[in-house]
């Protein structure tokens, strides 16, 4: 009976005519792009992404880099402010480097064998605590 | 089987090709909206120190615990993103690392902003490098720690070794150009395309694009919009999965950051095409002269056979000057060594290595 059924179906396919065919993919056609425009009314993301690939590139969370994009950040540029924020970012760096050089002497000193007793230690330093993560 | 008309036959071969190219931008559609694995580590880790752009960050094990093990602090070029070095899961050249039982850390420099085109050589080896080595050794509790440099990041540690040799106690070097006279490469395309011209005294931010168009310049029509779209077409009948990969690496080729110009313009006045400084005992950082004769901890640089970034003779060349340097060159290309799906080779050897258990050179 199976077999028989088969049969019957077989030539059904065969009975598809070429312009029937050619709706239906057409049909798909249409779903595939129903897909992508539902995507973009969705999700900026996809919209970035997309506007990537039409680019060639699969970059994805930001869009592909551009000639214009990178003229506006040249064109905002101040040389008087740029100057000072990169002072500052050289002082935050003095900052740590102070930072560093005091945890690291309170390291050794903590871990210096203790003086005998009777000689106050000028040092008013508390010792390291023992980090962790930060 | 009967024999179509031609007409018909055309018919069917239109149809088929309307079936193929409607299955790719299906795929492409599937891959668009996969929220796949991009612009940041594989490997779980912690922020343990920030200073202006730069983030220091920990791996973690399985446990969100950092591990125990001797410190190995990774150095990438700061002119491109850092996750290169832990780009996917199990393509992981920081993840292997940690994985062997190193406390790993990787530098990453960020995004440079306009005011950061005053950033020179002193400024990362003095400055960010230097407090990056600082903070993994008081949390490791290790005087001296191991670093890895993949590209600019191996010169900046090669420097910062010279200049604090006794913080460092292994030093890898992965496709780092010593020898600036060897043709070829990315130090040559971009004087070619008029690096020369960069001001120091008043350098601007180079803009990505710029910086990209260098590296496209060393294989010829990737920068051509046709030559990138048929690639992508083409590449839209791998499954999934490839391209979820494809899709990580491209972020990471295609997501460059602008540079500082101080930074290139002192990297060219220095190791640049005809001045070599590296060579010729001449390199400066911060107006002091950096002696690689204090390069005597252990070394190992690694050159790529197919390296059109640094070219492998440029690399190979740092034996002459750091005499105990162990050189390697693997089969591959500058980033496929290291990111590539036959990287195990280098992240072994470099465990192996940071064990202590090289050849010695």
């Amino acid at each position: 009976m199976a077999e028989q059924k088969e049969e019957e179906q077989e030539p059904a396919k065969e009975e598809t005519t070429l312009v029937e065919r050619w709706l239906q993919e057409q049909q798909q056609w249409q779903k595939t792009a129903m897909n992508y425009l539902d995507s973009m009314a969705k999700s900026d993301e996809f919209l970035v992404h997309l506007g990537n690939a039409m680019r060639g590139s699969l970059l994805a969370g930001k869009p592909y880099p551009t000639e214009s994009q990178d003229t506006a950040a040249a064109e905002a540029a101040d040389d008087r402010i740029d100057e000072v924020l990169f002072a500052l970012h050289k002082i935050e760096g003095q900052i740590h480097d102070l930072k560093f050089s005091i945890d690291e002497l309170r390291a050794e000193r903590a871990s210096a064998p203790a003086k005998p007793a009777g000689k106050k230690s000028r040092n008013k330093l508390k010792p390291l605590k023992p980090k962790g993560n930060e | 089987m009967k024999e179509l008309p031609d007409q018909q036959r055309e018919f069917e071969a239109l149809l088929e090709l309307s079936r193929r190219g409607r299955a790719k931008l299906e795929r492409l559609h599937e891959v668009l909206n996969t929220p796949g694995h991009f612009g940041k580590g594989a490997t779980p880790a912690e922020v343990v120190y920030e200073e202006n752009k730069l983030r220091l960050l920990r791996l973690l094990d399985d446990d969100g615990q950092p591990r125990d093990g001797p410190p190995v602090l990774f150095i990438p070029a700061p002119v491109s993103r850092y996750f290169i070095l832990d780009l996917m899961p199990g393509r992981s050249f920081a993840g292997h690392v940690a994985a062997a039982g190193h406390d790993v850390y990787i530098a990453d420099f960020g995004t440079p902003t306009s005011e950061d085109r005053f950033n020179d050589l002193s400024y990362y080896i003095d400055g960010l490098i230097r407090r990056c080595v600082r903070k993994v050794a008081a949390l490791s509790g290790q005087r001296s720690i191991n670093l890895v440099g993949y590209c600019l990041g191996g010169t900046l540690s090669l420097l910062y070794a010279a200049r604090y040799p006794d913080s460092v106690r292994r030093l890898v070097l992965l496709t780092t150009m010593v020898d600036g006279d060897v043709q070829g490469g990315i130090a040559w395309t971009a004087h070619r395309m008029g690096l020369e011209g960069e001001s120091y005294d008043s350098p601007r931010l180079v803009p990505a694009i710029e910086v990209k168009s260098w590296f496209e310049m060393l294989s010829p029509g990737s920068n051509s919009l046709i030559g990138r779209v048929t690639d992508l077409w083409n590449r839209l009948d791998d499954s999934p999965e490839r391209l979820s990969a494809v899709r990580t690496m491209a972020t990471w080729v295609d997501d460059v950051v602008p540079a500082p110009g101080r930074l290139l313009a002192e990297l060219y006045r220095q190791f640049g095409p005809g001045r070599n400084s590296l060579m010729r005992g001449t390199a400066e950082v911060g107006g002091r002269v950096v002696n690689l004769s204090c390069v005597a901890m252990p070394v190992m640089a690694v050159s790529a056979e197919k390296d059109t970034i640094a070219p492998p003779e440029g690399v190979d060349a740092i034996s002459a000057v750091v005499p105990q340097a162990q050189v390697v060159r693997l089969a591959g290309g500058h980033v496929g060594i290291v990111a590539g799906r036959a990287a195990t080779a280098l992240w072994q050897q470099t465990v192996e290595f940071l064990a202590g258990e090289g050849k010695k050179g």
